[in-house]
């Protein structure tokens, strides 16, 4: 840091570059793969080829898949996003024992393994007739992905001034207007920031899918997931490349809204 | 009472969250322990067979057994990099903090699959070792213990780091310069300054990987090629496979009252929103 | 904003109340202020006047008592429909709102049309003398502006009472005396009834025509400025409002409006207020102000003459501070006004202080003084 002018030294430097090799290298290793012009998994051997990326966008099945994925994802980030900050702006708010109880409640998905909630959601959603169906995965999602909106939210709240509220409140203005007028044009990147992670959550999710699917819903994870255990063709490492990219082009737009909302 | 009902609008807030949480999530998550002293008959047999069952025990020793490597892994490596991190200068401190967030967000799946394009016996070491002549056989990598944990420690260090990191970022580096100052030798400063004002964030990180660690799904599955058995897809196995209800859900509530046990020992330590408010770049 | 002297609203305070827990933050406070007066909640932190004045904004619902608008009960009323202007402890400016936005908002929350919108924001911004800065943001305004911001938009919409938590807190000294100025000013021609908020006793001596004083939850004293100044009733309010000294003594015969106290070998003539009567024999506490004290000239007198000795002294432009050193009254503080004084103050020099039988005041002692 700055201050005290005092870096880490060699040996720590040593494991953190070993380590950040570990961390990229492998993720990487994904993206000349994807160009190799063999019809197995392996290096490039004479020239690099696009010709796995050609037979991604021509297979109806991996398109279809990346749509569905696509509409679930934008769903359940609708309903996640919508649920969660109005949860963390009362919770906020009341700022109670019973109110941060709530609020813990929220953060469950986080902590119980999504292997659980898949088995009780395979039971549960037999019962409300939700297994394999579109309505269902999004559900399932949206309530898992509450929690990203909820502590994005909370964070920007927390640097909110509570009594910009009250004078909203004061000078008579209802909650519905203080919460379109005063609230939420404040706490607009940390909301934004919730919706790409809950999106990114329901867009790589499998355990449930796993569960509550078969064929009816067949998600971008599951179709990788049977490449993975099935076939491993070159066609899932241009998949691969193409979701890194995705990834950091997200984690980019997110960084981008903190600096706006940092100045 | 007055002030309820003067708070009537904000508690109204809260709702479609509670509601969709208790429906959707603690319900379905209530029948799974319901399930467990249930089926096939009510009572305790099935967490009898936790005594009895060999089966049973070896998978529980087998994911100990990984997730202690696991987070003994991951806390070493993320403990020098969000020392190094920490220690950086803040431009240099935002390249580094990529190297963390962007695998923590990309999807575990592209992750394991790599892992296997890598670590398989035809995959990518094999052959570089073979090539140079390292090896004659291909060395097993993958679909073993040892892939497992390469995989789990790739996936849980930027886990690690977060916490550690939100630690170290508020131990004032004034600190470190001041017991230079006076005399201490880098290690001495590192030894009796660093080191005891970083440990909680320390505690509360190792604290944080093995729980995700024990109910993990993905990656032991992939890259344990179903020989070696975790947790995680034992239940799967008796649930879809065998369809022994009974002893998938008795494992999944000893999960979940592991997990939540081991949170509440540690609750002092372990902040969830300070864990997520620290994922920022 | 065509506000009349008669547009001001009554309000009472009738055995207000709040608990925290097994906390007492406000006890049994009652109180009037008149319409289109200006009362101050004065008191040091602690003392529980702003949760009064959140009582009375609306925020914090009293564990007892009731708030009373010209003799109507509000006290069940959310704050956004008492139709109160607030101005904020650090004013609580919307930072993503320009300022006429922000002096637009309660109009827009009532639903008002455009022009008539537009209009009272201009007529608001012109009160404040703020209409060339309508389009800036908070953040690109000074301190007092922000605060003239803050008045316009709790002004704009007529509101029946205008509180102020604070208002001039924020603001360094020299700007602080300016704004109060102001203030004043504008409460004159608004003439609506306004509660103020404030630690600071010159601020609430030079703009309140009444004064509420509150120590530990309580309500000490109640009146106009110059009431309490020259008549407070307890050694709390003489020492919070200006500064005192306190006289302590036994009282040696009392009759008709005239006491005398002695202590030690001193004897200090007392006047006594209308109704004020000191038992003989009782121990009795006085207060008396530092500028009421006289230097005596050689062969001058006084009802009660004090000897003693300057043990500090500092020079402070207009005055002279003096820490006179007596036998039987320990170190009484004198103001001297530092024009024609008749001594050259030094440390060591040995003078005679002497007062007028009514310059002090008898006092109640409170914990706090």
């Amino acid at each position: 840091m700055t201050g005290g002018g005092h870096g880490a030294g060699p040996l720590a430097r040593g494991v953190a570059w070993t380590t950040a090799l570990y961390l990229l290298l492998p993720i990487s290793i994904v993206v000349p793969v994807s160009l190799t012009d063999q019809r197995f998994l392996s290096l490039p051997y004479h020239a690099p080829s696009l010709r796995h990326y050609a037979n991604l966008f021509t297979s109806e099945a991996w398109l279809g898949a990346v749509w569905q994925s696509f509409w679930l994802a934008l769903a359940s980030t609708v309903l996640a996003v919508a649920a969660g900050t109005l949860c963390a702006i009362g919770c906020w708010r009341l700022g109670r024992r019973s109110s941060e109880a709530v609020r813990a409640l929220m953060l469950l998905p986080l902590i119980i393994p999504s292997i659980v909630y898949a088995v009780g959601l395979y039971r549960w959603f037999g019962k409300l007739d939700l297994l394999d169906r579109f309505l269902g995965v999004t559900l399932a999602h949206a309530v898992t992905g509450i929690p990203y909106v909820v502590i994005t939210v909370s964070a920007s709240l927390a640097a909110f001034d509570p009594r910009l509220e009250q004078a909203a409140r004061g000078m008579g203005a209802s909650l519905g207007q203080t919460l379109r007028w005063v609230i939420l044009p404040r706490i607009a990147p940390g909301i934004a920031s919730g919706a790409i992670f809950a999106f990114i959550h329901s867009w790589d999710e499998l355990v449930m899918v796993l569960f509550i699917t078969s064929r009816d819903v067949f998600t971008l994870p599951r179709k990788i997931w049977d490449g993975i255990n099935e076939n491993l063709d070159p066609t899932m490492a241009a998949v691969a490349v193409l979701l890194v990219v995705f990834t950091v082009l997200l984690l980019w737009a997110d960084g981008e809204l903190r600096r706006r909302r940092e100045s | 009472m007055n002030a309820l009902r003067r708070d009537a609008g904000w508690w109204a807030l809260l709702l479609p969250a509670f509601l969709l949480m208790t429906v959707l999530y603690v319900a379905p998550i209530v029948q799974v322990l319901a399930i467990s002293v249930t089926e096939p008959q009510p009572g305790f047999g099935n967490y009898e067979r936790l005594l009895t069952n060999a089966g049973v025990q070896r998978v529980i020793g087998t994911t100990l057994r990984v997730c202690a490597m696991t987070t003994a892994l991951a806390l070493l490596l993320g403990y020098a990099l969000s020392y190094v991190i920490a220690l950086a200068r803040p431009a240099v401190q935002r390249y580094w903090l990529l190297v963390v967030l962007v695998p923590l967000w990309i999807s575990v799946l592209v992750r394991a699959f790599a892992w296997v394009t890598l670590l398989r016996q035809q995959g990518l070491v094999n052959q570089g070792l073979q090539a140079v002549g390292l090896v004659d056989e291909p060395l097993r990598l993958v679909w073993n213990e040892f892939g497992i944990v390469v995989g789990m420690v790739h996936y849980m260090v930027p886990y690690a780091v977060l916490p550690m990191l939100a630690g170290m970022r508020e131990i004032d580096p004034r600190l470190l310069a001041a017991a230079r100052g006076l005399g201490a030798s880098r290690r001495a400063a590192f030894l009796r300054v660093f080191l005891p004002l970083s440990l909680p964030g320390l505690v509360a990180a190792g604290v944080l990987v093995f729980i995700f660690s024990l109910g993990f799904y993905i990656t032991p599955a992939i890259l344990g090629g179903g020989k070696t058995l975790m947790a995680a897809e034992w239940i799967k196995l008796q649930i879809l496979d065998l369809v022994r209800w009974g002893m998938g859900t008795m494992l999944a509530t000893v999960l979940v009252v592991a997990i939540l046990a081991t949170l509440v020992l540690f609750s002092r330590v372990v902040d969830l929103n300070r864990l997520f408010g620290g994922a920022r770049a | 904003m065509s506000g009349t002297a008669a547009a001001g609203h009554a309000l009472d305070l009738r055995g207000l109340t709040r608990r925290y827990g097994t906390f007492t933050a406000v006890r049994g406070v009652s109180l009037r202020v008149e319409r289109g007066q200006f009362l101050t909640l004065l008191g040091p932190s602690g003392s529980g006047k702003t949760t009064i004045l959140m009582m009375v904004a609306g925020f914090v619902p009293p564990s007892e008592g009731q708030v009373l608008l010209d003799g109507a009960d509000i006290t069940p009323l959310p704050p956004e429909r008492r139709h109160f202007g607030m101005v904020f402890q650090g004013y609580a400016l919307f930072p993503h709102m320009t300022v006429a936005e922000n002096v637009v908002f309660p109009l827009r929350v009532r639903g008002l049309g455009r022009a008539e919108r537009d209009g009272k924001v201009r007529a608001a911004l012109d009160l404040v003398q703020l209409s060339p800065f309508a389009e800036r943001r908070p953040a690109q305004l000074s301190g007092g502006q922000q605060q003239r911001v803050a008045l316009a938009r709790a002004l704009v919409f007529d509101p029946a009472l205008l509180l102020l938590d604070e208002p001039l807190s924020a603001l360094d000294k020299k700007l602080r005396a300016e704004l109060q100025d102001e203030l004043k000013a504008l409460h004159r021609r608004v003439g609506r009834t306004f509660v103020n908020v404030t630690h600071d006793q010159d601020e609430a001596l030079s703009l309140s025509d009444r004064v509420a004083i509150l120590n530990h939850g309580r309500l000490v004293q109640f009146g106009a400025p110059a009431e309490l100044y020259e008549r407070p009733r307890t050694s709390f309010v003489a020492d919070f409002l200006g500064k005192s000294n306190f006289l302590r003594g036994t009282v040696r015969g009392a009759q008709g409006g005239a006491a005398v106290l002695e202590a030690g070998a001193t004897r200090i003539a007392q006047a006594l207020p209308d109704g004020a009567a000191l038992p003989s024999g009782a121990a009795a506490l006085l207060s008396l102000r530092p500028e009421k004290i006289a230097v005596l000239a050689e062969g001058e007198g006084a009802d009660t003459v004090v000897g003693g000795r300057i043990a500090a002294w500092s020079y402070l432009g207009a005055d002279f501070a003096l820490d006179v050193r007596t036998d039987d009254l320990g170190t009484l503080r004198v103001v001297l006004p530092s024009w024609r004084a008749p001594i050259r103050p030094a440390e060591g020099m040995a003078v005679r202080l002497g007062w007028t039988a009514d310059a002090a005041v008898p006092v109640e002692e409170d914990a706090a003084a």
